[in-house]
Order: C-alpha cells, then sequence, then structure tokens
C-alpha cells in the first residue's frame, strides 16, 4: 500500500527460492498421487538398490539392514562420480562434460519425462496418436536441453525446465521401496555434509577449483535471480556466499570471497576494493549485461542421471545440490552492519536488491536439493496428506534457517542436512502422534 | 490415514464426477477466504509470505506437542469429558503461543525500522502493522484449516462420502470445511484484534482473542451431543461473525481517529 514499503522488498530472495522448490514438491505429490496406486510399494530396479531388493514382507532387521546396504552403495556411486567429475574438470575437459550434460538432461527430459507422460496418458486416458506425442516430446525435450545449457532463454523458461528435471528425476526416486529411500535421504544428507564441508570433500574441491579458475561450477544448479527486475547480480559485489549442498563450497575463507563472482559479468567494473563501489551507473551497467550474464550463471547444471533400460527407475548420481547466495552484502556495508542482529543481517541482505540497488543477492540452489525434497515428500504423499504437509513446513523451515545460517557464515553450506533431518522427524511425529489425534478429534468434531 | 473409517463408504463402479465436484467445494468452503486473503493482502509482499510460514510452522509446533501429550490419552466414546482438559490445554498453549509471537513481533517491528531507515524507505506504518498482525493470524488459521480439515479432505475426492454416528444432517467434509472456515476466521482476526490491543494497551482487545478462542473451541464441544452438530457448527460460525466484525469495526474507528490510513484499511479489511 504504502510505496516502496519495505515489507515489498525483505525477504523477495527466499521467497524467490522457496517457491520454485513449493512448485516442484508440489507436481511430484500431485504426480505420486494421480499415478502410484495407493499405498503399494512397486519397486523398480534402480542403482539405488544394487545390494539389497526389499520386499514388504521382510523382515524390520533385513530391511533395515539392506536399506543400509543400499544407501551406502548409492552414496558410494555418487561419491565416485562426483570425484569422476572433478577429475574432468581439472583436466579441463570442457566439451566433453557440456556434451554430458547435454545428454544427460536431454536423456531425462525425453525418456524420463515421456515415461511419465505416456503414465498419465494412461491413467487420464487422453486420446493422442504416437507420432504427434513424439514430435512434442523431442521438441520438449530440445528446448529444454537448450534453455538449461546452451542459449540464452527467458530465465523463466530456463528455471521452469530446471524445475521440470527435479519433479523427473524425484517421481522416479519416489519409486524406491519404503525403507530404501528413507535411509538414503539421510545418507545423502550425511554425505552432503562431509562433501561440502570437509576441504577434501569432492564437491568441496569442485567449487574451489571453479573459483580458481573462475569458470562455471560444472552442476545442475537454479538460481533465483528474479526475472522482472532489471538488477542483474552485482558483478562488483565483493562478497558471495553460497549455501551448497552437495556440491560446491563456493567460499573457502570469507577473506578469499571477493574476486571470485566477478566473472560473472563479462564486463566487470573494477575490482572491489573500491568498497564504495554502489554509484548508479554501476547498477546500469550491470543490468545491460544481465542478458549476456545470465546465462553463464544458469549455464552451470549438471546432472549425472544416466539413461536406463526400460522399466527400471533412473538412478541419479545427485547433480551437485547447492545453494549459492551470490553477491549478498557487499563489504562496503560491512562496517555499517556489525552491530546487528543475524536475522537482520539476512533480512538486509535479502532487502538488497530493492531499488536502492545497494546488492542483488543470487541465491543459488542445487537441483539435488529439489529433488531430495521432494523425494521425501512425494514418499510423505503415499501415506497420507497430512504428512506432506507437515514435512513440506518443515523441510521449508529448514531451508529458511539454511538461508540464515548462510548470511552468518558465508560460506557454501549444504541444504540438505537441516531440512532433511527435521523432514523425517516431523514425517515420523506427524504419522504416530498428530495423525491418530487429529482424527479422534475430528470424527467426533471437536477442533480447537 | 482414514482407511479403516472408510469402510462403509457406498461405493460407486466408476469414477464419480459428483464426488470429485463436492470435493472441490469443501476445499474452496474452507479455503475461499483464506484464497483470497492471500492474494489481495499476502502474496506482493515477501516478508508477509514469510511471516505466514513462521507463523503456520509454529502452530504444526504447537500441535506436534499437544498430540504428544494428549497421544496416550485419546478419548473414546466412553470417556469423553476427558475433551475438556484436552481442548483447555490446547487453546491455553496458542494463547501462550499468541503472547509469545506478540513479543516476537516486536522485535521485528523494531529490525525492520531500523532496516527502513538504512535503505532509506518509510519506516512502518500503520497498515504495515496491521499487515503483519494479519499475516501472523492468518497462519495460524491457515494451519488449521490445513491439519483439520485439507489433510482429511482428500477422501471426498473419490466416490462415496462420510457421516459420523450422532450427525446425520451433514456428512463429515461439509462439517470440517465448516468448523475450518470458522476458525480460519477466528485466528485471522483475532490475532489482528489482540496485536491492536497490546500496541494501545487496551485490555479488553488483549482478553477478546482468547475469550474467542475459548468460546468457538468448547462451542465444538456441543457437537457431541446426538444431533448437535447444527448447532454447534452454527456457534462457531457465529464466533467467525463476530470476530470478523469485531475487528472490523475497531480498525473503522481507528481509521475514522486517524485519516490517512482510512483510504488504506478498506483494503485491508473487507
Amino acid at each position: 500500500m504504502t510505496e516502496g514499503s519495505i515489507l515489498e522488498s525483505l525477504g523477495s530472495e527466499i521467497v524467490g527460492i522457496v517457491t520454485p522448490v513449493s512448485i516442484c514438491m508440489l507436481l511430484v505429490v500431485l504426480l505420486v498421487q494421480s499415478l502410484t496406486p495407493h499405498g503399494s510399494d512397486a519397486p523398480v530396479a534402480s542403482i539405488a538398490m544394487l545390494v539389497y531388493d526389499e520386499q514388504p514382507t521382510d523382515s524390520f532387521t533385513e530391511k533395515l539392514g539392506g536399506a543400509m546396504l543400499n544407501a551406502l552403495v548409492f552414496v558410494i556411486i555418487v561419491a565416485l562420480v562426483t570425484f569422476l567429475l572433478v577429475v574432468l574438470f581439472y583436466f579441463r575437459c570442457t566439451k566433453f562434460l557440456r556434451a554430458y550434460m547435454g545428454f544427460s538432461a536431454f536423456m531425462v527430459l525425453a525418456y524420463m519425462g515421456g515415461g511419465v507422460v505416456v503414465l498419465l496418458i494412461q491413467n487420464f486416458s487422453i486420446p493422442i496418436d504416437a507420432i504427434t506425442f513424439l514430435v512434442m516430446l523431442y521438441n520438449f525435450a530440445t528446448v529444454g536441453v537448450l534453455a538449461v545449457f546452451f542459449s540464452k532463454m527467458p530465465i523463466f523458461v530456463t528455471q521452469g525446465y530446471l524445475v521440470i528435471i527435479g519433479v523427473l528425476v524425484a517421481f522416479w526416486f519416489t519409486m524406491l521401496p519404503e525403507w530404501t529411500t528413507w535411509v538414503l535421504l539421510m545418507a545423502m544428507a550425511l554425505y552432503d555434509v562431509v562433501a561440502v564441508l570437509l576441504p577434501g570433500g569432492p564437491l568441496n574441491m569442485l567449487v574451489e577449483l571453479a573459483i580458481a579458475r573462475d569458470e562455471d561450477i560444472p552442476a545442475l544448479i537454479y538460481e533465483a535471480r528474479p526475472s522482472a527486475r532489471n538488477i542483474a547480480p552485482m558483478p562488483n559485489s565483493p562478497h558471495s556466499v553460497s549455501i551448497n549442498s552437495s556440491a560446491t563450497d563456493l567460499a573457502g575463507q570469507a577473506t578469499q570471497i571477493p574476486p571470485r563472482w566477478r566473472r560473472r559479468v563479462v564486463t566487470a567494473p573494477p575490482p572491489s576494493n573500491a568498497s564504495i563501489q554502489l554509484p548508479a551507473n554501476a547498477v546500469n551497467e550491470s543490468a545491460i549485461n544481465q542478458e549476456t550474464v545470465r546465462p553463464v550463471g544458469i549455464s552451470a547444471l549438471r546432472t549425472e542421471s544416466q539413461p536406463q533400460p526400460p522399466g527400471q527407475a533412473q538412478a541419479l548420481v545427485p547433480p551437485h545440490s547447492t545453494v549459492v547466495m551470490d553477491g549478498v552484502e557487499g563489504n562496503s556495508r560491512a562496517g555499517g552492519r556489525s552491530e546487528i542482529v543475524n536475522i537482520e543481517a539476512l533480512l538486509d541482505d535479502v532487502a538488497g536488491n530493492g531499488e536502492s540497488g545497494v546488492l542483488s543477492g543470487a541465491i543459488k540452489l542445487g537441483l539435488g536439493d529439489f529433488i531430495f525434497y521432494s523425494v521425501l515428500v512425494g514418499r510423505a504423499a503415499m501415506y497420507d496428506m497430512m504428512t506432506v504437509y507437515a514435512c513440506y513446513l518443515a523441510i521449508v523451515a529448514g531451508l529458511g534457517s539454511t538461508l540464515v545460517l548462510l548470511t552468518v557464515w558465508r560460506r557454501a553450506l549444504p541444504a540438505l542436512p537441516i531440512s532433511i533431518t527435521l523432514g523425517v522427524i516431523f514425517y515420523l511425529l506427524t504419522r504416530f502422534l498428530v495423525d491418530p489425534f487429529i482424527v479422534n478429534l475430528s470424527t467426533h468434531y471437536v477442533y480447537f | 490415514m482414514l482407511d479403516t473409517k472408510w469402510e462403509t463408504f457406498e461405493r460407486s463402479s466408476q469414477r464419480d464426477e459428483m464426488t470429485f465436484v463436492g470435493g472441490l467445494g469443501y476445499t474452496l468452503i474452507a479455503l475461499g477466504p483464506a484464497i483470497a486473503l492471500f492474494f489481495t493482502v499476502i502474496i506482493g509482499k515477501p516478508f508477509l509470505i514469510l511471516t505466514l510460514i513462521v507463523s503456520i510452522f509454529s502452530w504444526l509446533i504447537s500441535l506436534v506437542l499437544i498430540a504428544g501429550v494428549w497421544r496416550a490419552f485419546l478419548p473414546s466414546e466412553s470417556n469423553v469429558w476427558v475433551y475438556i482438559p484436552l481442548l483447555l490445554s490446547a487453546v491455553c498453549c496458542q494463547e501462550a503461543a499468541r503472547r509469545a509471537f506478540w513479543h516476537l513481533y516486536l522485535k521485528v517491528e523494531d529490525i525492520l525500522n531500523k532496516i527502513a531507515v538504512r535503505l532509506s524507505k518509510p519506516r512502518l506504518h500503520t497498515v504495515d502493522k496491521l499487515e503483519i498482525a494479519l499475516a501472523f493470524g492468518f497462519g495460524h488459521g491457515l494451519a488449521h484449516v490445513i491439519f483439520f480439515c485439507l489433510a482429511l479432505l482428500t477422501p471426498s475426492f473419490g466416490p462415496g462420502t462420510f457421516y459420523v454416528p450422532g450427525c446425520t444432517q451433514m456428512s463429515f467434509f461439509l462439517m470440517a470445511a465448516l468448523t475450518g472456515l470458522s476458525f480460519l476466521i477466528i485466528h485471522t482476526f483475532s490475532m489482528v484484534i489482540a496485536f491492536d490491543g497490546h500496541a494501545d494497551g487496551n485490555k479488553s482487545q488483549q482478553i477478546f482473542a482468547p475469550g474467542m478462542h475459548f468460546l468457538a473451541t468448547f462451542a465444538t464441544l456441543v457437537n457431541l451431543a446426538e444431533g448437535g452438530c447444527v448447532y454447534g457448527v452454527s456457534a462457531t460460525l457465529s464466533c467467525a461473525v463476530i470476530t470478523s466484525a469485531v475487528c472490523w469495526k475497531i480498525q473503522w474507528d481507528k481509521a475514522g481517529a486517524d485519516p490517512f490510513t482510512s483510504s488504506n484499511l478498506n483494503r485491508t479489511h473487507h
């Protein structure tokens, strides 16, 4: 109402990342609800089930042990592939990586997308002939690959395709048996911590390497850059902070951060040691550059999904899930804000993309986070909608607190652990405490 | 979840369009005002969205706590009186949460004003404050609707319906939707009234919010009586109407006293 009210600008970056995550989860839940026969586990073979083939009739210990083995093997494969990626990146096999990324994205969109659409067509008896379907599918997948990797498209299209890739992969993951899914989620959260935070962690190395070389991080990353606003992420922002979930550690130490992201803009303004670096023309310049700049950030995408023979769930080596807050806060204002509490720092950072043009932080979240959040929610959807809502709220709360930590610690952070832990805890609480409680109350028509 | 309860469904042989429309109808009854509120007030302001999420999540935590305490003592047909201490503790817990929210709000307001000054933006306006209070309350109301109504509505989209013995007048889903609607309105606007009361030091307004919450909650106990659900749901709906009317009255009077805000207030309260 009031022109330029602070409520309108504060938090827009967080909402910008929460919205696509929510959309992704919503789509997965809808798919699960409409395509999975209620309560049935129809396990499909996949890489996540190399060791143990879970059967609903197995005993508790068998399931737990087998699921842990499965998860362990899966995490080891993920780690190996990530190391392989680091090695390829180290030897600058950029062409190969790009081609592989494009190929895997095409396979996800065409093969897995096609599979889902065929299921939908069968389920809802949609009349369509094979040729039309194939042509449309081919177009859909090709545009997707181009949007995600190669050409400049409206950022909305790119973001949309990223969410679709996340939805498709997550949907196939929900076909894993129940115990394997839960243990796998927790194992991935643990792996995430190790891979991102430890110095020798593959994702950490990957990002360090990318930063040292001034290249793009080879990972599938969703970038929450507001498309409507014409303020590009500030090239000259001396700081970049990233949360990073299984992929990338952007900011080793805060002191090293400054030069790292300047590359993102083709014509980067002078180095950031000029701490009063935010004159109006800098803003304009970066706004002009936005179109050129955008694909650079976005194209840092990579999925390790491998196409598999028909009838198998896609096993996906998680794309390096990362939250990166790019150019969050300038040193220029650091002095002014030292006394401020953390939350305020966050709000402040987030407010940066306002008209004041102070800074525009683009938070980046790895697609792996999208996928595993959605897997959790999709798995919860196989029990009941109540667990879905609880898990959704828990995951968003976890994501929010990770973003708060991001501004406090100013380094790449794993985005899975807090959210997944909260999600699992609230799933159990809701399933065993809240659900019977609410059913009892509401079937007696007693509410509060 | 309710699987055991649904066994008595009259199942139709094929997908029933009528019940799908019915399910949609129940959802819209419960969520209609919520959708309107969300798209008119909340959606354009990211900070309000965050406030909303915090509020919903905290309500969920309070629900988990209450459920954890009472899970072992869930009443059955023979000992319905257990609902009285249960509801009492639940309402007390949530009113304590409201109190905590007020203190949180004071902090948030302070921080927002500091940031506003730094970004050379206007400090929080009366309407901004109202909207924050509204978002807090709306979060509580929405959480109630989500867990007590929306989560249970899923079966209503499928074939069949469900009636609880003792209430033949309306289906379980309609009952959940109507009560959900009432509590959505009560929670939303009583938070605005309470925050306003705290801000002005107005004791009667501070007492109004918990009072109305107690009243509406214990009105639902009427539903336990044979055929009492019609009266119970009317009572909770009246509580909702009273709450919104009181909220409207308070803000209208204030707006009259302060003409600067009057034009804006109409948009906050429809």
